[in-house]
């Protein structure tokens, strides 16, 4: 049974549902089978979120822990939050803005520490300016299909998803998607120039 | 949200929520009318209906005022006839339950299918309930997909079912199925069936439940039971066993249960060796298809979200036919019995059961040696309640009085958290009122405050605020009137006058039912007034002390997301606000007492605004001692038009 298990995380209101229907869209149209399980409701308000995404041959919604084979993330403390969905060793793409919660008086980790701890477990961690890199593009929402892009560069999920795929998923359920799919294109490109392998 | 794909072309692929899927099932049945109350997680099954009744011209889609309305309304549109659907979360069920028991003694004409939702694992509600035994103590069938993958399928199995027994059924959904989308084939939608008139024929010896006729009815209820058990041993599409007829192990995967048994069968290589039985109409238990399954297995797991409810109803089965197998399930405590099913949980009960040595699913966590803070949901940047609760606050210390905040449930319950920490209590939809009526007489140290929000106030709000004039509770109503149902996703009500179907409805104002109510002392404050607001509540507080009568404010303010959405409709933005350093002394009253989530501190203690969040409602510029807030340009005044009045489309 092949499958692809994505874990995709951040805050309420960045974009994290959107973006798992532009996967889910794109498997689709790749031929693919696909799940994903949401977070609604009280999440929403600002708290902390995620979404699992099963592509290929699986039955049930959730990814249990430990079985992740890729995160995306927006905010870092949410993919430190969410890592333990992960398999050892599975490349986790993080934004490098840290939304800190607003609670009085708690104390917040910088992004290094939270970096270091990830690697310490043995993740292979990519920091990513995608939020930054959405707004040269004008488009400051696109952070989530900036990390799309760059994860696709990396080749783990071409198995799945054709690339013509993802871009007919982002014109047909994104607003302003010519402007996504240029984000998509210099997420991928950004990967291209920093990462080797 | 639209959820636009409930209208995808006949044939087409899509992918579609769990509970879109179950819309789109409606309409292919033909359902014509539908009625809900708004609860997670079965909002969006209604609000993809109401979507198709836009534009196709039908079926008749209403927000009900509350749930125990809206199943009340299906019952009459099936006894017309014609099909019906009732959707609401799993506690909306309880509110539902009077004319729920009743439905069954009367039966249906066209087709009735009510929608549980229930939330294993708490998402967003305040209990964890299995709403599969609601059907077993009113005698309802009761239909739970096996996942998203069968929610179309089984919505509109559902509605044959009930047509077919002219009796109503449950479909009982989960998070899990509700919210996880999966790809969907589309199929015909007919226009003409879905926009169909019914009539009603009168028959009072089945529609009026006097006792002479509901003994009869019970009777018919109990022999009718019956027989929808043998139905659903034979129904095929629902109920069905796979894998190895001969094995000496018995799976009963119940529901989504069938799902996480499957993946992990299929992992482990073991479904052509085991047997699994898909129950996915499980109640009434379809007895002689278990048993038939059942005898000769040394072995019998279950696999149910929930509680262990077909796992017990079908141990006294065993019981009285002698079946004897070693049992696993919840009741043997072999899988957990809180929370939400996950394939750890699932594989580690098959793993003793069939004594597996390797596991797929199983793997240690991998936790980084971090300390994390939490984030939990919190009120939006420039949400009118921070500004009301900011004001009650500060009327509270001034009457010198020591109040029981009677909170409920809506966006208004994150009060609980810090700083504001103003709910004592929350309970249940309308328990803020009903509680402070308690607690008006039965204490006099405590001025009882319920704070309740316009969606509730109509929905379950009525009846205790009736009985606090009736009784003369000295208490104060607060009710937050942002224009909406914020929680689930800025759904209409009655106080609104836009109904599910887009067409103007009337508009009921929370002054005037208050007044008609016989409420004294009624008045109307601007939600995002902080100097008002605390002179209100001071005023309305002394007149309870004095009067020793309820009082009742009416916040007026829209939820700021609405605000947001009116404007962006229409060209209108906010003024985003700034800090002037000069002025800010780093006192840290708005991060720390008023804690709006665009404010921050900076290493010198002084405020900074995130402009990204900062939605400019001002409220910052009425609370800060040292005038250090300031918008950034001048606010327009159709901005602060919006604030108070935009509402849903
Ligand atoms: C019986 C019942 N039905 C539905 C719900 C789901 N629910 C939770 S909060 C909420 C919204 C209440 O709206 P309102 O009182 O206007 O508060 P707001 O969210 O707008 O602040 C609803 C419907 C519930 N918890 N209980
Ligand atoms: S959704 Fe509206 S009512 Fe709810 S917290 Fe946000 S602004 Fe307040
Ligand atoms: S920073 Fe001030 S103006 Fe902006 S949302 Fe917060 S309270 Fe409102």
């Amino acid at each position: 049974m092949k499958s692809l298990n994505i874990v995709l995380s951040g805050v309420g209101g960045q974009g994290i549902i959107s973006l798992a229907n532009v996967i889910a869209n794109a498997v689709l149209e790749s031929g693919g089978k696909v799940i994903v399980a949401e977070t609604h409701g009280l999440s929403q308000r600002g708290g902390s979120v995620i979404v699992h995404v099963r592509i290929g041959d699986v039955e049930a919604p959730l990814i249990p822990p430990g079985n992740g084979d890729l995160m995306l993330s927006l905010d870092p403390i949410e993919a430190a939050r969410y890592s333990v969905y992960l398999k050892k060793g599975s490349m986790i793409f993080v934004d490098n803005n840290i939304t800190p919660p607003p609670l009085p008086g708690i104390k917040i980790p910088s992004l290094d520490e939270i970096v270091e701890s990830l690697e310490k477990e043995g993740f292979d961690i990519i920091v990513v300016p995608a939020v930054d890199e959405a707004k040269k593009a004008g488009n400051p929402l696109g952070a989530n299909i900036f990390l799309l892009g760059a994860s696709y560069q990396t080749g783990i999920l071409k198995e799945y998803i054709n690339e013509e795929a993802i871009i007919d998923a982002i014109r047909k359920n994104l607003k302003k998607p010519e402007k996504n799919i240029e984000v998509f294109k210099r997420g991928k490109k950004w990967a291209e120039e920093r990462l080797t392998r | 949200m639209a959820h636009r794909e409930v209208l995808a072309e006949p044939g087409s692929r899509v992918v579609m929520l769990g509970n879109v899927a179950f819309a789109r099932g409606a309409l292919e049945y033909g359902v014509s009318f539908a009625s809900a109350y708004p609860g997670t997680p079965s909002t969006e099954i209604t609000e993809a209906l109401s979507y198709a009744s836009r534009i196709l011209g039908g079926p008749y889609v209403e927000w009900s005022a509350n749930e125990k309305v809206a199943l009340e309304a299906a019952i009459g549109a099936a006894l017309t006839g014609i099909p019906a659907l009732a959707s609401m979360k799993h506690v909306g069920v309880n509110v539902a339950a009077d004319p729920l028991f009743s439905s069954a003694y009367m039966g249906v004409e066209g087709a009735l299918v009510i929608v549980s939702a229930d939330d294993p694992g708490m998402w967003s509600s305040q209990n964890e309930q299995d709403n599969r035994w609601y059907g077993i103590h009113a005698y309802i069938p009761v239909v739970e997909p096996a996942g998203a993958q069968e929610a179309k399928t089984a919505i509109i199995e559902a509605f044959k079912l009930s047509e077919k027994w002219k009796h109503p059924v449950i479909l009982r959904t989960t998070t899990r199925v509700s919210h996880t989308r999966v790809i969907v084939e589309a199929g015909e939608i007919d226009i003409a069936k879905i926009k169909r008139k019914g009539t009603f024929v009168k028959n009072p010896e089945k529609y009026t439940l006097v006792p002479v006729h509901a003994r009869r009815l019970r009777e018919e209820l109990v022999e009718k039971w019956e027989k929808i058990s043998n139905d659903l041993s034979q129904n095929q599409v629902l109920n069905h066993a796979e894998g190895n007829p001969d094995s000496e192990t018995l799976v009963v995967a119940i529901g989504l249960g069938y799902r996480y048994a499957k993946e992990i069968l299929a992992a482990h290589g073991l479904l052509d060796n085991v047997r699994l039985l898909k129950l996915s109409a499980p109640v009434p238990l379809p007895k002689s298809l278990l048993l038939n399954e059942a005898e000769g297995r040394e072995k019998i797991i279950f696999v149910e979200e929930g509680d262990p409810v077909i796992e017990t109803l079908s141990k006294a089965l065993f019981y009285d036919y002698n079946v004897r197998a070693e049992i696993y399930g919840k009741g043997t405590g072999h899988l957990k019995k809180t929370g939400e099913l996950e394939l750890h949980h699932v594989e580690k009960l098959l793993a003793k059961a069939l004594e597996l040595e390797k596991t797929y699913f199983s793997h240690a966590m991998i936790k980084p040696d971090i300390k994390l803070p939490p984030r939990p949901p919190v009120l939006c940047p420039g949400c009118p309640y921070r500004a009301v609760f900011y004001a009650l606050r500060r009327a509270v210390g001034k009457a010198r009085i020591r109040p029981i905040y009677n909170g409920d449930i809506g966006c208004y319950s994150l009060g609980v958290n810090p700083p504001f920490q103003m709910q004592d209590t929350i309970v249940e939809m309308g328990g803020s009122i009903g509680l402070a009526n308690g607690m008006a007489h039965a204490q006099d140290d405590k001025v009882p405050i319920a704070i309740i929000g316009d969606s509730t106030f109509f929905h379950a709000g009525l009846p205790g605020l009736a009985n606090a004039v009736y009784n003369r509770s000295p208490m104060l109503v607060v009710v937050l009137d942002n224009r909406t149902t914020a929680m689930t996703g800025h759904q209409p009500h009655p106080g609104i006058g836009v109904t599910a179907r887009g067409v103007e409805g009337t508009e009921l104002s929370i002054v005037d039912a208050a007044k008609g109510l016989g409420v004294e002392y009624v008045k109307v404050i601007d939600a995002f007034n902080i100097a008002e607001g605390e002179k209100e509540f001071y005023e309305a507080l002394e007149y309870v002390k004095k009067e020793r009568k309820p009082a009742l404010i009416v916040a007026k303010g829209a939820c700021i997301l609405l605000a947001l959405a009116a404007g962006r409709r229409i060209g209108v933005y906010p003024i985003v606000y700034r800090v002037d350093d000069d002025k800010c002394t780093a006192c840290g009253l708005c991060y720390k007492a008023f804690n709006c989530p665009a404010i921050y501190s900076k290493d010198d203690g002084k405020a900074y605004i995130n402009e990204l969040l900062c939605t400019g409602c001002g409220e910052c510029a009425q609370i800060c001692p040292f005038d250090a807030f300031e918008p950034v340009d001048e606010v327009p005044p159709e901005w602060l038009r919006l604030m108070r009045e935009a509402k849903p489309t």
